[in-house]
């Protein structure tokens, strides 16, 4: 018998399966990603009597049922106008405090006033301990630690003498009502996102000489220690304190 | 100079198709990677606004470390009636009966604990951690999130996350 030749398979219709796996995927997958702006709610806890904050250091963002919108009791139709109202709060009084004005203050601490607190709350931790209180208390103690040392790396980095820091209370407020559209919602939590930005590309551009983006994305995805204590320290001095206020019913 | 003459008499040559294949499969390989599967189609109708600067998710989806929730209009006009101000909350492709009910079913604390037990092993953040991704329709009334904000809150689910649509960030 003769030697017969093997056929060669016909890839034909190749293209075909590509073309129908092809669209399986047009059709299932998509290209937009998912952004969003990442918030905390706050702890559930106890309190008897809410501690009174400065009206200076209050930004309240207002919208109401209409979707009208309102800054500081004042009235005004551009939601872009939010933004400038938050650079205004945090500018005012950055280089100078002016007890006049209705912006909230500044305060600058030294080198030694931040060993200063360190050592006390070592030591203070220390008693603590050896009169062995509660856990709760203790933790709590370690992160005021924390945050000194933290503030402490802060100042090193931002080369000067002090550190300013504006008042601990300071806090923007987003203050909406029951039927407030969630467009009006998110964009106030849009404008805030982009006059921190703002704010903290300035200082990053001025301190590091490189944009906030860029510091921001190498932190993701080295999370080396050196860009964390950048981002700490723009954090310090512009901090996002955003409140939320569960509207009435 | 008859350079371009015509030549009637000579047949068209058929076009080499052998390399279609290669080159659907570029497109293909190219779609699945540069692509990802679509959440599921929700029940409701979410038309998200515009923002900027926002944060994006895809690390902690790739992480299972978050759980989106859709409010909007139901897609099913006829039951809009059903529901407060006209606006449906879907969990996973459920739309729940009412918010009106919410606090009487709990139906959010429920389900996010029911996500949260499922998560694979692997997934080592705790329930504060996991964010609720609110996927909301733009003329969705704020006053919903709150009441299901309140929920989370009760069930230490603390992280949540706003979604917006954010074109210049891409």
């Amino acid at each position: 018998m003769a030697k017969r030749e093997i056929e060669e398979i016909n890839a034909g219709s190749m293209a075909d399966i590509a073309f129908l796996l092809l669209i399986f995927f047009l059709v299932t997958t998509t290209m937009d990603k998912d952004q969003a702006y990442i918030r905390n709610i706050p702890k559930k806890v106890e309190v008897s009597k809410p501690v009174d904050v400065e009206k200076r250091n209050i930004l309240a963002i207002k919208a109401n049922n209409q979707n009208q919108l309102m800054v500081r009791d004042m009235i005004f139709e551009d939601p872009n106008k939010i933004s400038d109202f938050v650079l205004e709060f945090y500018k005012t009084n950055e280089k100078k405090n002016d007890p006049t004005n209705n912006f909230p203050m500044y305060s600058r601490i030294s080198m030694s006033a931040i060993d200063q607190n360190i050592a006390a709350i070592e030591a203070e931790i220390e008693q603590m301990e050896e009169a062995g209180m509660k856990a709760d208390i203790v933790n709590f103690k370690y992160n005021q630690l924390d945050e000194w040392e933290k503030k402490k790396r802060a100042l090193k980095l931002y080369g000067d003498n002090e550190l300013p820091e504006i008042h601990v209370q300071a806090n923007i407020r987003i203050e909406v009502q029951q039927a407030t559209a969630y467009s009006i919602f998110a964009k106030m939590q849009s404008e805030i996102e982009e006059a921190i930005f703002e704010l903290r590309n300035g200082e990053c551009e001025r301190l590091f000489g490189m944009p906030y983006s860029v510091l921001k994305r190498r932190f993701d995805q080295d999370k080396k220690a050196e860009d964390q204590a950048m981002m700490d320290l723009l954090e310090i001095l512009y901090p996002a304190r955003i409140i939320e206020v569960t509207p009435k019913k | 100079m008859s350079k371009f003459k015509k030549d009637g008499s000579r047949p068209m040559p058929g076009v080499n198709t052998s390399s279609l294949p290669d080159i659907v499969f570029m497109l293909l390989f190219f779609f699945m990677v540069a692509t990802t599967s679509k959440e599921n189609d929700p029940t409701v109708k979410v038309e998200s606004p515009v923002g900027t600067k926002t944060t994006e998710l895809t690390p902690y989806k790739q992480r299972s470390e978050v759980d989106f929730l859709y409010l909007g209009e139901p897609r099913n006009p006829m039951r809009a009636a059903d529901f407060k101000m006209g606006y449906a909350l879907s969990l996973d492709n459920v739309v729940q009966p009412t918010v009106d009910g919410l606090y009487t079913t709990n139906a959010v604390a429920q389900w996010k604990k029911d996500k949260f037990d499922q998560k694979p092993s692997r997934m080592t953040a705790p329930i504060e951690a996991v964010i609720t991704c609110f996927k909301a329709d733009r003329n969705a009334p704020s006053g919903l999130i709150f009441d299901i904000r309140k929920e989370l809150q009760d069930i230490n689910a603390l992280t949540i996350a706003y979604a917006v649509r954010d074109n210049g960030n891409i």
